[in-house]
């Protein structure tokens, strides 16, 4: 099962703090809803441990992100795979990050998951209906800890 | 020459609804199922799956696994492989199948390790822990991309084509020609979707291997019990008499328990290798994801005919799709199994048909789902091909039917296709349906209503089923005749003990097989024990599917009970001091010749059979018999479905239901009526909601009760059931078996009912199952026509 996804967020934060916050593994892993546990691998991967309930699949799902910031600081690539309770989820997703007028920024996504196993069973609503969640609660985390202060972690 | 006959039920006679003599103990919670088993010190068996349907194996890691407290071992296809083990033979033995997976997964859910511990719960979790590395490639997952050959799945074989086999009989050239010369001819590609049995009870197995005495006991779910011993006989070459096979109470089967599955064998090979019982009991989603699929089948189907609604000829062009195994439990002649019954009730001067199989990365199967060997496929094809030709033809579909039917006087009707119908009267059978349901009150209801614009639909569906597989001229599993076989022992106080090759899962044998004999020898069918599924004590049997018990087993009943009859005529002969050649038998008792006051019964033979034996005979009372049919039964039906279909919504209201059946001899009416509500039922449920599908990515989409629809109450329509009665000629007691004929006969006659409602706008087929978005999405697009 192949599920699409895209969208156009808006931050209330310069496109450099924006930048920097999306280059720090622990920063991202910390704004994705459900994650039990996180383990920085490198500069730019992270293993994360999260909760899934989707339909009947509940259970912990264990994986591997690879964040791959493009040169120019304007577009952020990332995968993430693995799984659990024998499913297999690919993700690829990728950013472009544009400074907004007034001082923000803009970003404009697109993502294409592959389902496979007791997950991929389940309703492509069902599915849509938790891919929402998931990307909202990301973004307005994102949003929030841009905001708040102290500033978070920058990279490197 | 067929007669039409009514029991004429006594004491002891065939055709009294007796109650069943098992529900006791199953109403009351205490029936011996798989799961029931316990043994000591027993361990589990959990096992992983392939989340891909396509892929090759690149890493199995065991090592968080074993380390689990409680973890024993986990087995790979290279463990089994130093066993030879890792593939088996499929049951007619042209192919193999794997048992886990070595080099490739085929199949999504393809069973990949086992992980054997302490207790369930410890297994299913380490086997989570089980990392296996996969190199996914593309999947092939349909039938028509496979025969492209573009990619080759199976790699392990010779031959690099997804091709399986090529089938076909009957007269291709002359079908053509005379489909060709007919004035009015169909085609019309009908499939029957992929649907799988789904027994409640899922399949398991407790393996107890007791190294004192190197014997290898299997509790096992299982429709044959003899000839799963003889398969893990071969297989692993335990000597026969070392494997004690015992298929305890079932709860459902349906065909799904005829293979040999891998958790079988991994529980065995683990019980043998670590010497301690081994436990395994599929989840749903194992059931519906890797234990045998039904049907899927893709048939062309062409009907040439006069315009005054004669039919010419009827050809069937058929692309199988088999999965990644052909694991389809067909007899090894047959291995599109029975499909040549597919001209059905009619009369076809020609008529040919061809199929043609090939694997799909799916999982394996092609049983036969409560019909005997690809019956319910044939007959949906040919049903619904006459009731396209009636709509072509502008006739109705009850009189192209009676038009067409093989005459009552045709029987024994040696079909184009190669069998010979045993008997049948089907012009009465339809003529009592259609009065029974009202038909021509129906059909002006109809044109009343489709003035208003309102969709209401009459189906009719009059199918013809070959069971009784099989003689053994014709019939084989892996070289085994399918013959079935009897015991019977009456004690000396004349009740009995009765023995059968068979093993019920449901269908009341213990009632049913104690009534035949009762009837043949006279005794109390509540005092004859029946016992089946125990390789020890039963003698051999190819088991219970098919529609074959009544037809092979039950002959076997009948005539070892005659056996037995004719050594007590001995007996009695003996007592009443007369010749043997005096001795009659009449109102289950024998006197001598002019004496009728003076009879003896079963009973007192019985106890003369230990106490005072016939001076020339054996002392004892018992007989066994092994039946070889000398054809198969065909049993017939006549079905009326009713229907009103909601355009906005799509849904359809089963208004009535009628099936009228012929099954031959009844054993036991209410046992009848069950059996058809129970398979009407599940025709129900094909016709409307099941199907194991996939997405292009070979992901199964079925995997549980939420997604592969079971009927409730609430859903399922009230069954009016009557029938009429030919009995078989040839079998014993002239019974033709019945369990099967609702699944085969109803899909046709709700999706005719359906495309009758819906013939004002223009639709001609939808495939199944008829779900309510199908049916909305063709009133929605013919209404933007």
């Amino acid at each position: 099962m192949n599920l699409q996804y895209s969208g156009h967020e808006e931050i209330p934060a310069g496109r450099e703090v924006v930048w920097a916050f999306i280059n720090e593994p622990r920063n991202v892993a910390g704004c994705m809803p459900d994650v039990l546990e996180s383990t920085v691998v490198d500069a730019h991967t992270f293993d994360a441990v999260v909760q899934v309930a989707v339909g009947p699949v509940r259970g912990k799902f264990k994986f591997h992100v690879v964040l791959d910031p493009q040169s120019g600081g304007d577009r952020m690539n990332m995968k993430i795979s693995g799984g659990g309770l024998g499913s297999v989820v690919d993700l690829t997703a990728g950013s472009d990050i544009a400074a907004a007028p007034g001082g923000g920024t803009t970003l404009d996504w697109k993502a294409t998951a592959t389902m496979r196993g007791p997950v991929a069973a389940i309703g492509g609503r069902v599915i849509d209906a938790q891919a929402k969640r998931i990307i909202t609660t990301t973004f307005e985390n994102v949003k929030t800890r841009l905001t708040a202060s102290p500033p978070p972690v920058a990279a490197g | 020459m067929s007669t039409t006959a009514e029991p004429t039920p006594d004491k002891y006679s065939l055709g009294q609804s007796m109650k069943r003599k098992e529900d006791p103990r199953f109403i009351r919670g205490a029936g011996n199922f798989l799961d029931d088993i316990v043994l000591p010190g027993m361990l589990w068996l959990s096992i992983v799956h392939s989340p891909y349907p396509h892929a090759r194996l690149v890493k199995i890691d065991k090592t968080a696994a074993l380390a689990v407290p409680g973890v024993v071992a986990v087995l790979t296809g290279e463990d089994l492989a130093a066993h030879n083990l890792a593939w088996i033979p499929t049951f007619h033995g042209y192919d193999k199948q794997m048992i886990l997976a070595v080099g490739k997964v085929l199949f999504q859910y393809q069973e990949v390790a086992g992980v054997i511990a302490t207790s369930r719960e410890i297994a299913q979790d380490a086997a989570e822990l089980v990392d296996v590395e996969y190199e996914p490639l593309d999947p092939v997952v349909n039938p028509f991309q496979s025969r492209e050959d573009k990619i080759i799945l199976r790699d392990d074989r010779e031959n690099k084509t997804n091709h399986i086999y090529h089938w076909e009989v009957g007269k291709r050239d002359a079908t053509d020609a005379a489909i060709a010369a007919s004035d009015v001819s169909i085609k019309e590609r009908v499939v029957f979707q992929r649907c799988h049995p789904a027994p409640l009870e899922p399949c398991g197995i407790v393996a107890d291997m007791d190294a004192a005495t190197g014997r290898l006991t299997l509790y096992l779910t299982s429709q044959a019990p003899h000839a799963h011993r003889t398969v893990v006989s071969l297989v692993t070459g335990i000597p026969e008499d070392k494997i004690h096979v015992i298929s305890p109470d079932l709860g459902g089967g349906f065909g799904n328990k005829v293979p040999v599955y891998p958790g079988y064998v991994v529980a065995a090979a683990a019980s043998v290798v670590i010497g301690v019982p081994v436990k395994w009991i599929e989840t749903r989603t194992e059931n519906l994801t890797t234990t045998g699929f039904a049907r899927d089948y893709h048939m062309d189907v062409e009907i040439g005919a006069t315009k005054d609604g004669k039919v010419t000829a009827l050809k069937v062009t058929t692309v199988a799709d088999h999965g990644a195994f052909d694991a389809a439990a067909d007899p090894t002649k047959y291995p599109a199994g029975l499909f040549g019954i597919v001209t059905g009730s009619y009369d076809f001067a020609n008529a040919f048909t061809e199929l043609d199989a090939y694997f799909t990365n799916k999982a394996p199967g092609g049983v036969a789902y409560r019909c005997s060997f690809r019956v319910t496929e044939a007959s949906f094809a040919i049903e619904r091909g006459m009731e396209i030709l009636a709509r072509k033809l502008n006739m109705d579909p009850a009189e192209l039917r009676l038009k067409n039917f093989v005459k009552k006087e045709q029987f024994p009707y040696p079909s184009p296709l190669g069998f010979v119908y045993d008997s049948g009267d089907y012009h009465l059978t339809l003529r009592k349906a259609l009065d029974m349901i009202g038909y021509d009150e129906l059909r002006k209801e109809q044109a009343e209503k489709r003035k208003r614009g309102e969709l209401m639909g009459i189906g009719i569906s009059t199918f013809t089923e070959a069971v009784g597989a099989g003689p053994s001229k014709h019939f084989d599993i892996m070289g085994i005749k399918m013959f079935d076989s009897a015991e019977i022992r009456v004690h000396p106080t004349g009740s009995a003990i009765l023995r059968a090759g068979t093993k019920s899962q449901g269908q009341g044998h213990e009632t049913t097989w104690a009534q035949i004999a009762a009837d043949e020898l006279g005794l109390d069918p509540q005092n004859i024990m029946v016992e089946e599924g125990d390789t020890d004590t039963a003698p051999y049997g190819l088991g219970t599917y098919a529609s074959r018990s009544t037809p092979v087993a039950g002959g076997a009943i009948a005539m070892a009970a005659r056996k037995i009859r004719e050594k007590a005529r001995k007996i009695a002969a003996h007592l009443l001091e007369a010749s043997v050649d005096d001795i009659e038998w009449e109102n289950h008792a024998f006197h001598a010749k002019g004496l009728p006051g003076k009879a003896i019964t079963m009973q007192e033979i019985a106890f003369a059979a230990y106490t005072n034996p016939a001076p020339d005979s054996e002392p004892g009372l018992e007989a066994t018999f092994y039946y070889d049919p000398p054809n198969l039964t065909f049993p017939y039906g006549a079905y009326i479905a009713v229907v009103d279909v909601d355009p906005e919504t799509g849904f359809v209201k089963v208004r009535r239901f009628l099936a009228i059946d012929d099954c031959g001899t009844v054993i036991n009416p209410m046992i009848v009526e069950g059996q058809i509500h129970g398979g009407l039922t599940e025709g129900f449920a094909i016709a409307f909601m099941q199907e194991i599908a996939f997405d292009e990515s070979g992901n199964n989409l079925n995997t549980n009760f939420t997604e592969y629809l079971v009927p409730t109450s609430l859903e399922t329509p009230h069954w009016e059931t009557s029938s009429t009665c030919t009995p078989s000629p040839h079998h014993p007691i002239g019974a033709k078996g019945v369990g099967e004929s609702p699944n085969v006969g109803s899909p046709a006659a709700f999706v005719n009912a359906v495309m009758d409602a819906l013939a004002p706008l223009g639709v001609t087929h939808i495939d199944m199952p008829l779900t309510r978005e199908k049916v909305w999405r063709a009133c929605r697009e013919a209404s933007t026509a």
